[in-house]
């Protein structure tokens, strides 16, 4: 019975017009927000490989002149010594931290295009060594990509309810309605095989155009944690089809007119995608606002002024805190320019570090918030499942921020210890190296498991109702 | 076959139909006459199971409808006032699509233009586009599904009005054609004349009840027409 | 005409879904300017006392060389512009900060953005996207009715035996229309007006009522063209469905699919180079030490030759302020070629995006409306452009001092008067012709999709048929 159904419901879809423009649009969206995405990634690694280029060309640079300046013993002005611990961790040895894109990072831009994916680390402070960022146009920041996760959050719910705001309603206009149930039929069947042809077309449509635009622009399927990765991303795209449906007959058994349906859908589409998360994200800014920058910056220039007045003061003190690092005669030291501001430094960011502190808990606060309203809306939830899956999102950037600080820990003891020594560099093999450990493929899924649940139960909770009010659907009047 | 016991329907406190008995049997052509909101169509209807009765009970084949409604569908067929069918398929892509709902998802493609043929449809119709059709062929491809479905029962609801005669007179023509092979129909109709022609019996509806129920053998056409307004007036 | 505009209102007000709709977007309304004004206000006072703050820090500085004190240098903040609470435009995607120091142009730092969730991505909520999205739905479901539901219901036919003209049918429709729009928009508007005149202590409202004013006009242009598409397809589909699900179509491309394509179709005609890419030409310049080595000689000449010596020692000045100033002006020409370059792409970019105004109406809209709130880019580019002179000026009084108040060798301190000589940075937004001249193009799209609109509306209920 279902499979009469379902050929014939596909020989009625199909001979109309419609499902054509729509499937045709999607195609095109699809293609281009591929595009859109591989465009973004390949620009990602240009701009990582040219980093990586120029560190090397440096530090090549660097070190030959080390061996030219021991041969000739020049004199060099202590900045731009390639030996001095200092200039060198300060920018001649400056390293490149990367955060490279998974091989899924075309699927959704994220927040890729916002938070920078790689940092130059220096010995500056490290408000100043991640304040860096990708020079985008910012018009194009606040417009957002048409990538394959807009096309999917916006684009693909609005054309699974053009082709079924009128399911039922379309035949009951039509007349045709009364003709098939006057048949042994049951409403409810009748409505599955709708349901079940419409999706199976858009999870074919989508799922089918996206692998193909994901293999013609070259995602390698055989890299670890790929496959499981695409079926998290299948299942997504899946469950937030099935929400639409769902909403879709819900809305439909209620037994209103096709105009109604369209009005009342169009009003769910627009609360959900659009209002929810603009209303969301304008509470938890009202309610944690993070304050602007310009106080930390001025915190950080209050702080080095008194410090840098207090200057080898400070140097004394650091001495005390850290007994490990004197070395020769620490009276002396006290006037060396390069070990009162490594104490200066320190200090200042002792200072600042409660500013600094004020600005995390409140994001964290915003986060908080964001993290469990986000069940409100299905379209964040979704954001949230494709930029974990996509490796764009906020979390793993996070990770990637937490052991770039780290790094920067160790790349700056390393330099404070050879600045007390007072060593000279004669090659840089031993600058601390980074590496990203990426996230477990576990924690990926948890999270992403976690959104499609926040999914899943709406859905569930639509589809009891239509299954319901379908039995009270009015045949006549 | 056809069989309305104590059959009462209240919409909103408003009584559509009250306690309406009665039993059409095989073979039997039963014409419900009355004006507009008589309660022909609420009696249809409830036979369909497309709306609950309010009390009293319908069957089909000794089957009530509420209880067992998808069987019961099974015997019959139903023919509105216009047959509505998917503009976009072709009259035989109806006619299959109907009969494999029915479960006659056996039938062939000769089998079906056999059905259409006998319904007196053109051949060269049948692969054309419902859009195109006249409102006689889409009655006639309605019948076609009842044949398919080799229906025991039939439903119409006002099926000839806004024919012409000549479509009207091969509508009723295979209307006695059904009732010959033992069909039992339920028409409701406005049409005295072609009610007097084709059915068995005649009942007058007023205001929800069947005030009168007429073997057409009995009376005439004239004495048809001066009972049924007889009852209209008072 | 008006008999028909008063049918037509009473029906709409009638309608329980127009008026939740009413609610909601009035609400909608309500709430983000409520927002947009305290965020305007909390923003535009911290970044007020910063810039003090900087100032008093640079004048209180101790005595010392004024090259020290040009690399101390100053902070500039970014004030925010008072109708930033009806369109923050760009804002939250730029830096909000750059420090001026000695030798180098350095970014606006630290955007607004990066501080937020991952959910501001689906947009903000602001006045302007209230306007530019929300209301034109609520234009859509109270107009595509207007001929289409007549004609289902029988009552145009009816309506037309009566003899009424189709030319007052329309005007009624549109009327009808508008003023159960203006049940919306007036309120807002007051809303709107009762939070700018909140913010007086940040300054006179004066400068910002030419902005305002021409801000609501051309939201109401926009507005008008709705209503005109809206009754055009109305008059022109055969049943409301139709009506309805072509307007739907229309407004989900207008609001947010062409915005996007476009943004991307632009920067795909004129890519960004990445920041990597940027700061390593630039660095290679400014790193030319030739260049600098010739540029000082052809200085050192032109001095001897200005003082008629035949020796530097004989210079009245001492070289080393000249030498500072010329690698500032060399270092200059290297910031405007690259910067101007990048600001430059970024112009094209948007200039491209503009012309997609062609496809949807929302463009030319949204482009105006952040120019008037001063929150576009040509706005940002502007302050960009004062602070970076500002900064320019801090070098040239310092290294004028140098040249003419040191010696060659000697140590040499300057103290608080040569840090006053120094003007405070004060930063006007332009007038507002200014910004419109910037968004000319605009203007004209979206007059030209306005005529468009009325035309197609006219065209379409002239032949207005009955079935």
């Amino acid at each position: 019975m279902l499979a009469t159904l379902l050929r014939h419901d596909w020989r009625s879809l199909s001979a109309d017009a419609s499902i054509w423009v729509v499937i045709g649009v999607f195609a095109a969206a699809i293609g281009y927000g591929t595009i859109n995405g591989a465009r973004w990634v390949a620009f990602q690694q240009d701009a990582i490989s040219e980093a990586r280029a120029e560190e090397r060309e440096r530090l090549e640079r660097h070190e030959t002149a080390i061996v030219r300046i021991n041969r000739e013993n020049a004199t060099i002005s202590a900045f731009a010594d390639p030996r001095n611990p200092d200039a060198v961790g300060r920018s001649l040895g400056a390293r490149y931290v990367v955060l490279p894109p998974t091989p899924l990072a075309p699927l959704a831009v994220g927040q890729s295009d916002l938070l920078p994916s790689y940092f130059k680390i220096t010995t500056d402070a490290r408000e100043t060594v991640l304040a860096a960022t990708e020079i985008e146009n910012p018009h194009r920041l606040l417009t957002g990509r048409f990538d394959l996760a807009f096309v999917l959050i916006y684009l693909y719910p609005l054309l699974i309810l053009a082709l079924t705001y009128n399911l039922l309603s379309s035949e009951k206009e039509q007349g045709t309605l009364v003709l098939a149930l006057s048949q042994p039929i049951s409403l409810r069947t009748l409505v599955a095989a709708k349901v079940l042809l419409r999706f199976t077309v858009f999870l074919a449509a989508v799922v089918g155009l996206a692998l193909l635009a994901s293999l013609i622009i070259g995602v390698d399927l055989g890299a670890p944690g790929v496959l499981p990765r695409l079926a998290f991303w299948a299942a997504a795209v899946a469950g937030y089809g099935l929400f639409w449906f769902a909403a879709a007959v819900a809305v439909s058994a209620l037994g209103k007119p096709s105009a109604t349906n369209a009005m009342v859908l169009a009003g769910v589409w627009l609360a959900l995608v659009v209002l929810v998360p603009s209303l969301l994200s304008m509470a938890a800014t009202a309610i944690y606002p993070v304050p602007s920058r310009v106080e930390m910056i001025q915190a950080t220039r209050v702080a080095s002024d008194e410090a840098n007045a207090e200057g080898s003061k400070l140097l004394a003190q650091y001495y005390e805190d850290h007994p490990e690092l004197v070395t020769g005669d620490a009276q002396q030291a006290m006037n060396d320019f390069n070990l009162v501001r490594v104490a200066v430094a320190a200090e200042v960011e002792r200072r600042v570090r409660p500013v600094l502190d004020r600005y995390s808990q409140q994001l964290t606060a915003q986060q908080q918030i964001v993290a469990r309203a986000r069940f409100l809306s299905p379209a964040i939830l979704m954001q949230d499942a494709l930029n974990d899956i996509a490796g764009t999102g906020a979390a793993r950037h996070r990770a990637f921020v937490q052991q770039v600080e780290q790094y920067h820990e160790r790349w700056r003891a390393h330099f404070v210890r050879l600045i007390f020594e007072k060593a000279r560099l004669e090659d840089y093999s031993g600058l601390p190296r980074f590496a990203f450990e990426d996230e477990e493929t576990g924690a990926v899924s948890r999270r992403v498991a976690g959104s499609l649940a926040g999914v899943a139960v709406p859905t569930v909770l639509l589809a009891v109702f239509a299954f319901v009010r379908l039995r009270r659907y009015p045949l006549v009047g | 076959m056809l069989e309305a016991v104590h059959l009462t329907k209240h919409y909103n406190g408003v009584t559509a139909l009250e306690d309406l008995t009665l039993r059409v049997n095989p073979g039997d052509v039963f014409c419900l006459l009355g004006a507009n909101g008589a309660g022909k169509t609420t009696t249809i209807n409830l036979f369909l199971n497309f709306v609950q009765p309010s009390s009293g009970t319908a069957r089909i084949n000794g089957l009530d409808v509420t209880e067992q409604s998808l069987e019961t569908k099974k015997y019959l067929a139903y023919i509105p006032e216009t047959v509505m069918l998917y503009k976009n398929l072709t009259g035989l892509e109806n006619l299959e699509y109907f009969s494999a709902l029915a479960g006659r998802s056996d039938c062939t493609r000769v089998q079906l233009l056999d059905f259409l043929k006998q319904v007196g449809l053109q051949p060269e119709a049948a692969d054309q586009r419902v859009g195109t059709y006249s409102k006689g062929m889409r009655q006639k491809v309605g019948i076609a599904i009842a044949l398919a479905k080799n229906a025991r029962a039939l439903l119409l609801d006002e099926p000839t009005s806004g024919l012409d005669p000549k479509a009207a007179n091969e509508f009723s023509a295979l209307l006695a054609r059904l009732s010959q092979d033992g069909v039992a129909v339920l028409m409701a109709t406005h049409d005295l004349f072609r009610a007097k022609e084709s059915g068995t019996r005649v009942g007058i509806m007023r205001q929800g009840k069947l005030v009168r129920t007429l073997e057409t053998t009995e009376v005439g056409h004239a004495d048809l027409e001066r009972i049924y307004l007889e009852h209209m007036h008072d | 005409m008006f008999t028909i505009a008063r049918k037509e209102v009473v029906e709409t007000l009638r309608d329980g879904r127009f008026r939740a709709l009413a609610i909601l977007v009035l609400a909608l309304s309500a709430a983000s300017f409520a927002a947009g004004w305290r965020h305007y206000s909390d923003v535009q006072r911290q970044h007020l006392e910063a810039q003090e703050a900087t100032r008093t820090q640079w004048l209180n500085q101790p005595a010392k060389n004024p090259h020290s004190a040009a690399h101390y240098g100053m902070y500039a903040f970014k004030p925010k512009s008072r109708l930033s609470l009806v369109d923050s435009g760009i804002d939250p995607y730029v830096g909000v900060a750059a420090w001026l120091e000695a030798h180098r142009q350095n970014e606006f730092r630290y955007r607004p953005a990066q501080d937020r969730t991952a959910i501001q991505r689906f947009g903000e909520l602001t006045a302007a996207e209230a306007f530019l999205v929300v209301l034109p739905l609520f234009i859509v479901l109270a107009s595509f009715t207007a001929f289409a539901g007549e004609r289902e219901q029988g009552t145009l036919r009816q309506l037309l035996s009566l003899g009424v003209a189709t030319r007052d049918l329309v005007a009624g429709k549109a009327l009808g229309v508008a003023a159960a729009l203006g049940l919306v928009i007036v309120p807002a508007t007051i809303i709107g007006v009762a939070a700018l005149a909140a913010t007086t202590e940040f300054g006179g409202l004066r400068a910002d009522v030419p902005r305002a004013a021409w801000l609501a006009v051309m939201y109401l242009i926009y507005f008008a063209t709705i209503v005109a598409i809206s009754l055009a397809v109305s008059a022109w589909a055969r049943s409301p469905r139709t009506a309805l699900v072509i307007l739907l179509a229309f407004w989900f491309a207008n609001s947010l699919i062409v915005t996007r394509a476009a943004a991307d179709l632009a920067a795909w005609l004129h890519p960004t180079p990445s920041a990597i890419e940027f700061q390593t030409a630039m660095e290679r310049e400014l790193s030319n030490q030739e260049e600098m080595r010739v540029r000082l000689d052809r200085r050192r000449e032109e001095l001897m030759r200005r003082y008629n010596v035949s020796s530097m020692d004989a210079v009245p000045i001492n070289f080393s302020g000249i030498s500072l100033q010329e690698g500032e002006e060399r270092a200059n020409e290297v910031f405007d070629r690259h910067y101007g370059g990048l600001f430059e792409r970024y112009e094209s970019q948007n200039r491209a995006f503009q012309w997609a105004g062609l496809a949807a109406p929302m463009l030319p809209v949204r482009s105006l409306s952040m120019a008037l709130a001063g929150t576009d880019f040509a706005h940002h580019r502007e302050f960009v452009t004062a602070a970076e002179e500002y900064r320019r000026g801090i070098q040239r009084v310092m290294n004028d001092d140098i040249a003419r108040n040191s010696k060659p060798g000697a140590a040499y301190t300057a103290g608080a008067a040569l840090w006053a000589e120094v003007p405070e940075f004060r930063y006007e937004l332009p007038g507002v012709s200014w910004a419109m001249r910037q968004a000319a193009p605009s203007v004209g799209l979206l007059l030209a999709w306005c005529v468009a609109a009325c035309w197609l509306a006219a065209r379409a209920t002239r032949r207005l048929g009955v079935v």
